[in-house]
């Protein structure tokens, strides 16, 4: 009696049950997620010792109306709503306790990093213990200021669910830490330091390439339904593939370039300066991003 | 499964309260992980004891608002055999919603207790 379910005969009937209804990709869409379901009713109706034909018939009968699950769901934005216009009536203004929490932090992290950099260029004593403090210090900032922020609900988006927000906050002060591990280096090349610095870079990529694969959207529904009537509200990127695919080249070029003076200045004029190499690499790429995101679209003009 | 409506109008009452809340249940049965349509009507059949059934056409209705709204996103499974099963997965923003309109219930349940004055009474 535990036959394999009459699925030919599953198939014929929602079949017929379609058959009124346009073939849109909608449709189809729809009877086949309907199709999955009764399948697996089917089953459970003959698990229970319906003949296979009778639990092919009653799990359609029990499925109801499908011309009404083919109407149009409830009201999509109307057209003339304006993104301004919503963006006022749903406002979440930034909590208080959190701007003042973000503003003191910062404030901390900006006089921790002028200390550490000031030391570092010899105008005030250097003190190994005193920048290892700064270091530890400066990387649990970020990592907290990171986490806290994304805890946030904003006019636009939900806050990220806590243990998200703590990853990418982790992730954060990996990344920091690498860049930390970049002051011990400048004291003298060490084979251990470079071991370091290199785990947690890629620690910090994994977490990163974790977290972005398995992100999903935290925007609020009156955001995904508007960006979805309209969209021209998505960014240059989105529009033109071509442009994204340029930027990543650009990118490979400019870390490529970065990475070798890196490493001939490392060599000739040694490892105290050779890190701005990568700075500017990394501010010559967010130029480029700027340029291609908003640039040309400005100066073509009635574009948008 | 129409016999639930034939019944008297208390049972009509509380299915029409358990079907204004059918978004907020779909969104806490995924909270236990990716699911598709047979199996979310299921465990809330499990749920109510059988008692009262949420239509699925009224699921589907649900379905498709919730993924419009960017609270699930749905996907294909890769079943060989039968039909391919359409599964939803729980968004960020719909687990943040699920919170608020649990919050909500929580709020009301315990005000509509107090206004019916239900304590002390079975």
């Amino acid at each position: 009696m535990n036959a394999a379910i009459d699925s030919e005969l599953l198939h014929r009937l929602l079949d017929e049950a379609f058959a009124p209804y346009p073939v849109t990709a909608e449709t189809l869409d729809l009877k086949q997620e309907v199709r999955g379901n009764l399948t697996a009713r089917a089953a459970e109706l003959q698990a229970a010792g319906a003949t296979a034909a009778d639990a092919a018939r009653s799990a359609l009968a029990e499925l109801g109306d499908i011309g009404a699950l083919l109407g149009d769901v409830d009201g999509d934005a109307p057209a003339d709503v304006s993104w301004a216009a919503e963006e006022r009536r749903h406002r979440v203004r930034p909590k208080p306790a959190f701007a003042v929490r973000v503003a003191i932090l910062a404030g901390v992290l900006a006089v921790d990093v002028v200390l550490l950099v000031l030391q570092f260029a010899g105008v005030i004593p250097r003190d190994e213990l005193w920048i290892v403090g700064q270091l530890v210090a400066a990387i649990v900032l970020v990592g907290w200021i990171v986490a806290d922020a994304l805890r946030q609900e904003t006019t636009t988006n939900y806050p990220v669910p806590r243990a998200r927000a703590l990853g990418f906050g982790v992730a954060s002060s990996f990344l920091v830490a690498g860049a930390a591990t970049l002051f011990p280096l400048s004291w003298g090349v060490n084979t251990a330091w470079v071991v370091i610095l290199g785990l947690f870079v890629i620690i910090a990529i994994g977490l990163f390439v974790f977290l972005g694969v398995t992100a999903t959207n935290r925007a609020k529904p009156w955001a995904v339904r508007l960006q979805a009537s309209r969209s021209d509200v998505g960014d240059r990127f989105e529009k033109d593939p071509a442009a994204a695919a340029r930027f990543g080249i650009y990118t490979v070029v400019i870390f490529a370039v970065a990475f070798i003076a890196f490493v001939v200045l490392s060599f000739t004029i040694g490892w105290a300066w050779s890190w701005l190499a990568l700075v500017g690499g990394f501010l010559v790429m967010m130029l480029v991003l700027a340029r291609m995101l908003f640039g040309e679209s400005a100066s073509k003009g009635g574009d948008r | 499964m129409t016999q639930n409506q034939g019944g008297d109008d208390s049972d009509v009452f509380a299915a029409d309260l358990l079907r204004g809340h059918t978004d907020t249940i779909v969104l806490g049965v995924l909270r236990r992980g990716d699911s598709y349509g047979f199996e979310i009507f299921r465990a809330i059949r499990e749920a109510t004891g059988g008692a009262y059934e949420i239509k699925e056409a009224t699921l589907y209705a649900s379905y498709r608002r919730l993924e419009k709204d960017g609270l699930v996103e749905p996907y294909w499974g890769d079943e060989t055999q039968g039909g391919r099963r359409k599964y939803y997965r729980l968004t960020d923003a719909g687990r943040a919603v699920y919170r608020r309109n649990v919050d909500a219930w929580v709020l009301t349940r315990g005000v509509i207790d107090n206004l019916l004055d239900t304590t002390g009474k079975a």
